[in-house]
């Protein structure tokens, strides 16, 4: 077992099914989020039935931690390995007729800035301000009225645009991605696959991106 | 078929043996008719380069009709230039233009260092085919051809994975200098086969062991091995090599000894 | 005078031959195999497969290559397919019916009892192929797929695509390299042999230039086994890759080994056609293609009109005109002969050296997916090369040298006529006789390395005495210090003609005077021209660089010293052969554009015996050739 952790095709088997998790964790995330548009309500009780949850929420949240360190880590040691394949630089970088998407290419870089990501979007609301509000004789946190004071701020919405947008790609090719490293792509269903994983890309960011857009343009 | 010659410009990679340092060196290419091959293009250049008195450059070439895998560097940034399935000792000069800068380059990876100019040490693929590319048959033990029909699908689509050549051009031109489109080539093209399933737990396992230890990086799944692959070797070999391996990981037996007998 | 020449076959008869010789054959215990060393030179279909069945068999085996890995060996380009008598198209093949093809399409140049054993070990040659996981052509059934090849009225030719050559290579490769795995063979890459050396009258080793350092280096073994390919690159442009070389064999010769039957070459009758000045090669279309295709040549003289533009009936489909029972499937040397007749009187396509291969009829009989799907791979260079879509608009060919059936002289053990010396595959002479046909050459290479010799090599081992011998012997030593000084040499010459512009004048010789068709005026003019071209050389060379170091002008300039004295011989050769057989075609002896055999006076083998110095001309020996089998006729294919 050990051998299969060293080998590079174990690891990419590690970070396909970490990867998953997380593809689960946000979609689940962003169709929650939705909520956003029904209103400051429902939102807020949404958010506050998950806390409430304590089995749930400190489960869920162990798994994610300890996936995205699996993750981050394979891919650190993966990418540490690639580098030193190739011990001199070409004069003209393979990209003409022959190259490959961007996306494929820039993982590394868009995982890196997608991990700042994480870390500065859990600062901003999980401990971020604390506002409160009562939905229906409950106390609860109104993370509803954060996140309207948060995406009327131009400079977040552009950063949370730019980041999502990284997402997309990280997505597009790491959904697709793992259908590879799980050694289930068939000839056949090679187009389909990657058709797919953009679908899935394109729902999840685009529903992450709907919301600080309609905030900031049509929440006043 | 007299068509009218061009002129290129040439930024050649030299570099005189493995310890010393290269750098790129510039050289004019006259006349060259556009039926000649990029091979023959160089064939010139050289043929001028030793009247002068000067050393030639390098390259590695056999066959020049794109089978034995011998040729192979980088033009402007493409392996085997910009021609999609072609070797560079099939790429005709009839798709470069006059007056043209290209710039070559050996395949560039820690595991092909540069012996010489444009030519490299490929060795690396030999390991790897020995550490597990075969299958465990003597000479003379072999039943009759027809013994165990092979259903077409399987036996074509064995073909077109052992169908590769060896060239490097994967390797080259992946980010991450991979050997995995070589090495799952050959992992599939022997576990599609009947004769190649019996072992085909333990050369998973052994081939991936030594694509790694050669210090080949990893499959990020870019596909441009397959892209710049001048026998088209599907992506979808790197899947069932990853398949293949994970499965022999969670069935490996313990070897009970006895082995191969020599 | 011939009695050096012992072709040690066996008495008995035809079909029984090879299996009462291996019954008789002393055996070397398992354990004392070990102690046997065995060198192999050249890692293609013959080598590999040789080195493979050796190091199974428990021989310490060291394998050497010039090329950077084994696989690059030029048996990967061979396209067509591979014979077999499996009969499994039921359509009347047999192990008896390709014997008798092949001695018939030799024009009975070559050994019956050698053609026999080939034709026997063709069906397990194919059953190892496919064990060792070589993907050949298959029906829906599962079951395997034949096609049909010149010369042959049955269908028996095993295939993968157009690249069979490179899956039988691959397998043998893939062989060998389980051998170097479990440590019995040692794999030499970027090794040239330079020499052989003989000590006491036997075979012992060889001497190898490192082409990566310049470093020659000693290695010492109890048999020799050359498996090094043809020489068709002494007419410079030829269908052989530019490392082919008669180097090895060379050196063995001038070691004592004699030379058979050298103005023995096939001229491929499909190839595409020269293009221009500083071509470096040529490309060959798979003979297959004329399962499907159709040659023509315009019927009008000087008919310079596109192809599509001549009508039907100005077409001369001349293969099927002349020969209506084999058709475009004629063996080589005859469709080459008379693509060459039409050229000369004047039928060229658009006035060119060429004729053209049409696959218009095939495409609307079977459709263009089906004709994609039996040479995709074919059409696909052709266009790459040449520019123009052979789906489109027919193929443009001419012949081109691309195989040699002359090669050292070796016995029916494979064993040349010096002891410990054997020699496989394209390299020896022995099995195809005055003309090779298709698909034929694959299958005679692994039957040398699978099937011959691992039996005839332990026999000589049993047999022999062989005394300790290391590399510090004096043989070695004086072998080493000449190749340091011929070496030395040519590098110093210093001269003003690159080793390409010699190479190319060799072969305009070579293909003007020793080609597709000779006479007794032009081939002393040759020998004369290839006479002054060797004083020129050795005057007049220019190779940059030194001896020590990664050289590639020295390594072809060496090769190309060996092909000046062996085309000199190759036109003797031709010049005393005063008859036509096969591809050595006389043009004082013919009927009709047919060969004319003179079996009084030529039923025989030529060996010739290299007299210490290129100055001297060779002695020639003679091997008579008997047919108790197959009865020398007229070849006929009309």
């Amino acid at each position: 077992m050990l051998q299969f952790f060293k080998s590079t095709v174990g690891r990419k088997y590690l970070m396909g099914i970490t990867g998953l998790v997380w593809m689960g964790f946000i979609f689940g995330h962003m169709a929650g989020n939705m909520l956003i548009f029904v209103g400051a309500d429902a939102f807020n009780a949404y958010g506050h039935a998950i806390v409430s949850n304590k089995i749930l929420l400190y489960g869920t949240e162990i798994a994610l931690v300890l996936t995205l360190i699996v993750h981050v880590s394979c891919a650190i040691s993966l990418t540490i390995q690639n580098r030193s394949s190739r011990n001199s630089r070409y004069a003209m970088t393979p990209n003409a007729e022959k190259g490959s998407s961007l996306a494929s290419k820039t993982m590394a870089v868009q995982g890196s800035a997608i991990l700042a990501f994480i870390i500065l979007h859990l600062i901003t609301f999980k401990y971020g301000k604390i506002y409160e509000t009562n939905v229906g004789g409950v106390l609860m946190r109104d993370l509803h009225k954060l996140v309207i004071e948060t995406f009327a701020q131009p400079g977040y919405v552009a950063w949370y645009v730019v980041c999502l947008i990284l997402l997309l790609f990280h997505l597009s090719h790491g959904a697709h991605s793992i259908f590879q490293s799980f050694g289930i792509l068939e000839r056949k269903m090679q187009a389909k696959l990657k058709m797919g994983a953009w679908v899935y890309a394109l729902v999840v960011a685009g529903g992450f991106l709907s919301q600080p857009i309609y905030v900031f343009l049509f929440h006043k | 078929m007299t068509k009218q010659t061009i002129n290129l410009k040439l930024k050649v990679w030299r570099q005189t043996n493995p310890q010393t340092e290269g750098k790129f060196v510039t050289y004019d290419a006259k006349d060259i008719s556009p039926d000649a091959s990029f091979l023959e293009m160089l064939d010139t250049v050289n043929e001028g380069l030793i009247k002068k008195g000067d050393s030639p450059i390098v390259f590695d070439h056999d066959c020049r009709e794109g089978i034995c895998g011998s040729c192979g560097f980088m033009i402007n940034g493409n392996a085997h230039g910009p021609e999609k399935s072609t070797t560079v000792c099939q790429l005709h000069m009839r798709h470069f233009h006059d007056g043209e800068e290209l710039v070559l380059e050996p395949w560039r990876a820690t595991a092909f260092p540069v012996i010489k100019d444009l030519m490299c040490d490929r060795s690396a693929f030999d390991r790897i085919m020995k550490s597990g590319g075969y299958i465990s048959v003597n000479t003379g033990n072999a039943q009759d051809a027809n013994a165990i029909p092979i259903p077409k699908p399987d036996a074509d689509e064995a073909f077109l994975s052992a169908a590769c050549i060896g060239c490097g051009a994967c390797v080259a031109s992946c980010k991450n200098a991979s050997a995995a489109l070589f090495t799952s080539a050959k992992i599939t093209h022997l576990s599609l086969l009947p004769q190649g399933k019996v072992e085909r737990g333990q050369r998973a396992l052994d081939m991936v062991a030594q694509m790694d230890a050669e210090g080949f990086g990893a499959c990020t799944s870019t596909g441009v091995c397959s892209a710049s692959c001048p026998k088209d070797i599907s992506l979808t070999n790197i899947a069932t090599m990853n398949r293949e391996y994970l499965k022999a990981v969670i069935t490996q037996k313990e070897e009970m000894g006895g082995g191969d007998g020599v | 005078m011939s009695v050096k020449l012992d072709s040690k076959i066996p008495s008995g008869s035809i079909d029984t031959k090879w299996k009462d010789h291996k019954f008789k054959m002393k055996l070397v215990n398992p354990a004392n195999k070990r102690k046997h060393s065995v060198i192999v030179v050249g890692t293609g279909l013959a080598g590999a497969s040789a080195a493979a069945s050796l190091g199974e068999l428990g021989y310490k085996v060291k394998a050497f290559c010039v090329h950077e890995s084994p696989r690059r060996a030029h048996s990967v380009a061979a396209q067509g397919g591979i014979n077999a008598a499996k009969n499994y198209q039921n359509d009347g093949d047999s192990v008896y019916r390709l014997f008798y093809d092949t001695v018939k399409g030799g024009d009975f140049r070559a050994r019956e009892a050698n053609v026999y054993r080939l034709a026997e070990a063709s069906v397990s040659i194919i059953d190892q192929a496919v064990a060792s996981g070589v993907p050949l052509a298959r029906e829906y059934g599962g079951l395997l797929s034949n096609r049909s090849f010149g010369g042959a009225q049955v269908s028996r030719t095993f295939y993968a695509r157009g690249q069979t050559g490179q899956q039988l290579l691959y397998g043998a490769y893939s062989s060998m390299m389980r051998q170097v795995d479990l440590g019995t063979v040692e794999l030499n890459t970027r090794k040239e042999m330079l020499d052989l050396v003989v000590v006491d009258g036997k075979a012992r080793g060889i001497i190898v230039r490192n082409l990566l350092t310049g470093e020659l280096e000693s290695h010492v073994a109890d048999v020799v086994v050359l498996a090094t390919g043809g020489y068709s690159n002494v007419f410079y442009l030829s269908t052989n890759a530019m490392a082919c070389a008669v180097t090895a064999a060379w050196k063995a010769h001038k070691k004592g080994s004699y030379f058979a039957n050298p103005c023995y070459t096939q001229i491929h009758p499909t190839c595409i056609p020269v293009h221009g000045e500083n071509q470096s090669k040529l490309t060959l279309m798979s003979e297959s293609l004329r399962n499907d295709g159709r040659v023509w040549a315009p019927l009008k003289k000087g008919d310079l009109r596109k192809p599509e533009d001549i009508p039907e009936n100005e077409r001369d489909y001349y293969l099927e005109r002349i020969y209506p029972s084999f058709g475009n499937l004629a063996p080589r040397d005859v469709a080459s002969r008379q693509a060459k007749f039409r050229v000369d009187e004047g039928h060229g396509a658009q006035g060119q050296e060429a004729v053209y291969l049409d696959f218009k009829d095939s495409i609307k009989r079977l459709g263009e997916d089906k004709i994609r799907e039996r040479y995709g791979n074919l059409f696909q260079m052709y266009d790459k090369i040449t520019a123009e879509d052979p789906y489109k608009q027919p193929m443009r060919i001419y012949p081109a040298p691309h195989y040699t059936m002359g090669g050292l002289w070796v016995d029916y053990n494979l064993m040349s006529t010096i002891p410990g010396l054997f020699v496989a595959g394209e390299a020896n002479f022995s099995d195809h006789g005055a003309n090779r046909l298709g698909a034929s050459a694959l299958m005679q290479g692994l039957a040398d390395g699978y099937f011959v010799l691992p039996y005839t090599v332990g026999d000589y081992i049993a047999n022999t005495k062989l005394g300790e011998v290391n590399t510090s012997n004096d043989a070695f030593k004086a072998t080493e210090e000449s190749i340091k000084a011929e070496i030395n040499k040519m590098i110093n010459v210093k001269g003003s003609r690159t080793v390409d512009s010699i190479h190319k004048e060799l072969g305009r010789v070579m293909w003007e005077k020793c080609g597709m068709s000779r006479n007794e005026a032009g081939l002393k003019e040759a020998i004369n021209h290839i006479g002054q071209l060797r004083k020129t050389f050795w005057n007049d060379v220019k190779i940059p660089g030194t001896a020590n170091e990664l050289n590639t002008e020295l390594e072809k300039a060496g090769r190309v010293a060996d092909f000046i004295e062996l085309g000199e011989l190759m036109c003797r050769d031709a010049l005393t052969r005063e008859e036509s057989c096969g591809g050595h075609f006389r043009e004082e002896f013919q009927v009709d554009g047919e060969a004319k055999r003179d079996d009084d006076k030529f039923c025989h083998v030529a060996a010739w015996e290299w007299n210490g110095s290129a100055d001297k001309p060779q002695t020639r020996h003679t091997e008579e050739l008997t047919f108790d089998n197959v009865h020398l006729a007229t070849r006929s294919y009309k």
